[in-house]
């Protein structure tokens, strides 16, 4: 089968600075990946060529099999809409709406006007003058009514309140479920959508550090502390990421599953073990890998 | 084609900023100009304003803003540039057919009823728009596509070449209009560029804008395949 987004070798070049290096990615049909990074990593970039929106200066793109590039059928099984996008001057939210509808062929007005309820969002108001959380759920709303095999959300939490996120993971979910699509959300808060990620990207500098499956992430490592003896005797013989000492007490992180003999162990010895959450991995995991690609750029 | 005509009902989702807008704002000034007349009560002679050229001022616009605002959204939305500059000309020619008639029923009600009474001749411009009822559509059509589409190339290289290579085209104009004032200057004169408009015709200035809308809306075409949002 082929996969619903392949990216292969992709670079994109701005003058003298490299946005996107060789960057390779799959993402099957009916699965949902995380692509995060900090800011300016190449994250948006790399969505927007991959919904033609902008050139890849070497490699390929292939979405559902084809060149996206100026294939009106193949365009019209992608949406995204970005955290900065530009809309048209003067239009009303249910005018962009009916815009929408019109490109898209499954497009639902139903599902558009639920989402427009849950979020709260003035029908009649002018574009330019919705907050900046109304205009993440605006986009939320777009991408999601579409209903299109490759749906790209690019910091769609951007702006978001505490309920208007539960919102959004809810409603994600449900339409997820009922007509899988090949999605990618671009975020920073990894923990709060962690449940449904079922692959995790991290881009560095244009680059990819990180892609591994997030039950592989998950509990991959944990902090253990307690007195620094008793640490020290847990550890040993361990891989450990950070090891820190506050007096007699200690903490350590180590890599690689904790199991029940450990954990027996590890209460015998007085000790703490919790997981790291996926976030804390991610960012560890990508420092480890960006440290060790610099260590072999620069030997 | 289906997809030219969405987009083309994707501008008109707000049908009066494209159809109403520009002719609220020529009312108003019609308005304003009877008005000053019929208060200032000059003789028959002169009368010339200029201010049609409102509505021309405004195609220009809607073109800036068809590239720098509603392009970014299409593409977004999954249509292909070559679609968006397909349906987007579709509507302004289309536009600008219906708006060219119109300016021509006006001419023609403005000479049957004395200038609006008040011997105003704001929709016959002098050279240009003077002639029979069909000329004065033709032009009309003529010059309204050909400054939508010049309007469309300035939104078109900020898109694609950011602000310095707007200052670019814009520089790059200035010293183009230099060198043909300085080429008339030390060759012919102004009198011969006179001479030679009045020799061509109006008719033939309408062709020749036609060819330079037509060269326009080719180079455009080149411009937005690589245009980035």
């Amino acid at each position: 089968m082929t996969a619903a987004i392949s990216v292969v070798g992709v670079s994109r070049r701005h003058r003298d600075h490299l946005a996107l290096d060789a960057v390779s990615l799959q993402v099957e049909a009916g699965s949902i990946t995380g692509l995060l990074g900090r800011n300016g990593a190449g994250k948006t970039t790399l969505m927007r060529i991959i919904a033609a929106q902008d050139f890849a200066s070497a490699g390929e793109v292939r979405v559902m099999g084809a060149d996206p590039v100026e294939d009106d059928a193949v365009l019209r099984r992608i949406v995204l809409v970005r955290e900065d996008q530009i809309y048209p001057r003067y239009v009303r939210v249910w005018q962009l709406l009916r815009m929408a509808s019109w490109c898209y062929p499954n497009w639902s007005q139903e599902l558009a006007e639920t989402l427009l309820r849950d979020f709260d969002l003035p029908a009649g108001r002018r574009v330019e003058r919705l907050s900046r959380g109304m205009r993440s759920a605006l986009g939320i709303v777009i991408g999601l009514a579409a209903r299109t095999e490759v749906t790209l959300f690019d910091e769609p939490y951007a702006g978001l309140d505490a309920v208007a996120r539960d919102r959004f993971y809810d409603r994600l979910l449900t339409e997820y479920t009922e007509r899988p699509r090949a999605m990618i959300l671009s975020t920073h808060l990894i923990d709060e959508i962690a449940g449904l990620l079922e692959r995790v990207v991290v881009l560095h500098r244009g680059r990819v550090v990180l892609d591994a499956p997030t039950d592989d992430l998950r509990g991959s490592a944990s902090i253990v502390s307690g007195p620094a003896l008793a640490v020290d005797q847990f550890v040993a013989g361990r891989r450990t990421w950070d090891r820190r000492r506050i007096g007699s007490q200690a903490s350590a992180i180590v890599v690689g599953p904790v199991t029940e003999v450990d954990a027996a162990r590890a209460r015998s010895l007085r000790l703490e073990v919790e997981a790291l959450t996926l976030q804390q991995v991610v960012v560890r995991t990508a420092a480890e890998r960006d440290a060790s690609a610099e260590e072999r750029t620069s030997a | 084609m289906r997809n030219w005509i969405t987009v083309a009902r994707w501008h008109l989702v707000q049908p009066l900023l494209w159809l109403a807008v520009p002719w609220a704002v020529v009312a108003l000034n019609l308005a304003v100009n009877v008005l000053d007349r019929a208060i200032s009560r000059p003789g028959p002679s002169g009368g010339q304003t200029g201010s049609v050229a409102t509505i021309f001022i405004i195609f220009l616009l809607f073109g800036v803003l068809s590239m720098v605002r509603s392009l970014p959204f299409a593409l977004a939305m999954g249509i292909s540039r070559r679609s968006y500059y397909g349906g987007t000309l579709l509507l302004a020619v289309s536009v600008a057919l219906v708006d060219g008639l119109l300016l021509a029923i006006l001419q023609a009600v403005e000479r049957a009823t004395g200038g609006w009474g008040v011997y105003l001749r704001f929709f016959r411009v002098e050279y240009l728009l003077q002639g029979p009822w069909y000329l004065t559509w033709l032009t009309s059509f003529v010059v309204l596509t050909l400054i939508f589409v010049y309007g469309m190339w300035f939104g078109l290289v900020h898109r694609r070449w950011n602000v310095t290579g707007l200052l670019g085209f814009v520089i790059g104009q200035v010293v183009l209009a230099a060198i043909v004032v300085q080429f008339v200057d030390l060759h012919t004169g102004w009198s011969g560029v006179g001479s030679f408009f009045t020799a061509v015709t109006v008719s033939g200035t309408t062709g020749l804008a036609a060819v330079v809308a037509l060269v326009l809306i080719a180079g455009g075409y080149a411009v937005i395949r690589r245009a980035s949002v």
